[in-house]
């Protein structure tokens, strides 16, 4: 017995441990839930629909915590959106070239002034990140990936929750922060965009296959899941606001959705499946709305979505699908409550573009708004003037300034952050306590270019080691 | 050899149970508070981690003199 231990090399033994891991493995293989964690970290296993854990302070609700009348939402216009395109329509293209003029003089005045934020190296790197997104944004995506008929198998099948799993962790790992999932009926509908930014009508057909006019873009009827994404923006980035280096980090994130749509698309075309995306920055439908319907956050008072996880510190995507997921609901954390006292966004905006009310109204700011809602309306157009004549790259100051925007490392943050969902009457001393240490106040420009920050800038792992 | 020799002996000065709680309260801030200004620190957010370490100090001072007080049992 002794001589033929003796005989067992390590390297045999190393192949037999191996074999007999691998067979108890496979012997005892089953989906991994989160009652039975296989893995050493439960936040690392996802549910069955693929949903990661949040924390006990996010709770799902059945009605999001912004007040909707549906009866009296209409599917919105996207060229009456003022801070995009459809600006020149509110002031006009003598204005516009005015503001440009302005813009380009002040760009030039602070590159030769060497104002730090707006150096050349500053608006290299934003340009730079400007360039890697251009063309290939499409409604219907490339359509290059083979389909299950081409490789001559069935389409792929699944239950609804498996769908939405694979759908999520596939989109994790193209680069998207939060995935959700919103049914399309007869209310949800209504934030699809009428006409996309291009001016296309976005129209619903009974048609089995989506296709595309120079007139409009035709979405069929069973194509009825919206995939709501984000994509994190660089919190060190944006603490530098307003600044080409704050600018850039936005640049990136909608470069980098970019990709996230075009390789979803083709994923779900390679099951075997139809996958509709913004055919323009920005198209499609209403990203704050739908967001807060997929329980990925709630609206905050710069009628941005702020999540549980990244705070406002997120850019918002979204494509349509015909195969079948499960959805998502929304959700409430306390955010939006926080924001009736909170305003900070609003005090510091430096064009007054936000509301100081200290209740969401039903009453719309201008055609800009989609009414049907109870929000904090903002100015649109103040916005986009500060922009072109103040910063001269875009502002973002309401997303770094909001005390939502902090990282997850301080237990103590994490901790106010359920207190802020359980007890609302904290909210204001909870402000001026973040005043008080100074979160929000715009970081150097210049020692950013010392930082040593990870890939993008960004924690990928925000979502999972938060305690 | 006599016992005492053989082991340490640590003594335990007995004090009312609520005096317990406070020292507890007064240590899990210290941690909490410490952790504050070191995370802090890596978040790069030097003005919260200052703060966060001047109360670590202070809190710490204060379970200094308190110590020093029950001890001399001036209190
Ligand atoms: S981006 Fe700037 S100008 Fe626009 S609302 Fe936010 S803070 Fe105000
Ligand atoms: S800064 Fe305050 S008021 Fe503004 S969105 Fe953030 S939490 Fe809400």
């Amino acid at each position: 017995m002794t001589e033929k231990r003796k005989k067992i090399s390590r390297r045999d033994f190393l192949k037999l441990a191996g074999l007999s891991t691998s067979s108890l493995a496979v012997g005892s293989f089953s989906p991994p839930t989160r009652k039975k964690s296989v893995l050493p970290h439960s936040k690392i296993i996802l549910d069955e629909a693929g949903r990661m854990k949040r924390p006990w302070w996010v709770r799902e609700v059945d009605k999001p915590t912004v007040e909707i009348s549906w009866e009296s939402v209409k599917r919105f216009d996207a060229r009456t959106a003022a801070r995009g395109s459809g600006f020149i329509n509110y002031v006009g293209q003598e204005e516009v070239n005015r503001l440009t003029k302005i813009a380009a003089g002040k760009e030039k005045e602070r590159l030769l002034q060497k104002v730090p934020g707006y150096t050349l190296k500053d608006q290299a790197l934003s340009a730079a990140q400007a360039s890697s997104s251009s063309s290939k944004r499409s409604f219907l995506g490339l359509q290059k990936a083979q389909t299950p008929e081409e490789r001559g198998v069935p389409t792929w099948k699944g239950s609804s929750s498996d769908a939405a799993r694979i759908l999520r962790v596939a989109m994790r790992h193209f680069g998207a922060a939060t995935v959700g999932f919103v049914e399309l009926n007869e209310q949800t509908k209504k934030l699809i965009y009428s006409y996309d930014t291009d001016g296309k009508e976005i129209v619903f057909e009974d048609v089995d296959i989506a296709y595309e006019t120079t007139e409009k873009r035709v979405i069929p009827h069973k194509a009825k899941w919206v995939i709501v994404y984000t994509v994190q923006m660089s919190a060190d980035a944006l603490k530098r606001a307003p600044t080409a280096i704050a600018e850039q980090t936005t640049i990136l994130s909608y470069g980098r959705a970019l990709d996230i749509q075009i390789k979803t698309q083709e994923f779900i075309r390679g099951l075997g499946y139809q996958c509709l995306g913004e055919a323009n920055v920005n198209g499609l439908g209403i990203a704050p709305a739908l967001a807060v319907m997929a329980g990925l956050g709630e609206l905050g008072r710069h009628n941005r979505v702020i999540t549980p996880e990244f705070g406002p510190m997120v850019r918002i995507f979204k494509m349509i699908t015909d195969l079948p997921v499960t959805t998502d609901k929304p959700i409430d954390a306390g955010i939006m409550q926080f924001c009736s006292s909170c305003k900070k966004c609003a005090e510091t905006c430096p064009a007054s573009a936000l509301s100081l009310d200290d209740e969401p109204t039903w009453d719309v700011q201008g055609k800009w708004n989609n009414s049907g809602h109870k929000a904090y309306f903002e100015h649109s157009l103040k916005c986009r003037t500060y922009m072109m004549e103040g910063a001269g790259t875009n502002c973002s100051i309401c997303f770094s300034v909001c005390p939502f925007a902090k990282k997850n490392k301080v237990w103590l943050h994490n901790w106010v952050k359920g207190g802020i969902s359980s007890f609302p009457t904290l909210d204001g001393l909870l402000r001026s306590l973040d005043d008080a240490f100074s979160y929000g106040a715009q970081k150097s420009p210049e020692e950013w270019w010392w930082l040593n920050l990870p890939e993008y800038g960004i924690n990928t792992e925000q979502t999972i080691d938060e305690d | 050899m006599s016992e005492d020799k053989e082991y340490f002996t640590i003594k335990i000065v007995r004090r009312p149970w609520y005096e317990w709680i406070l020292w507890g309260i007064w240590l899990f801030l210290e941690i909490v508070f410490l952790q504050s200004a070191i995370a802090s620190h890596q978040e790069l957010e030097q003005r919260a981690a200052m703060i966060y370490w001047l109360i670590v100090v202070v809190l710490s001072l204060t379970g200094f003199v308190f110590w020093i007080i029950r001890r001399s049992r001036l209190l």
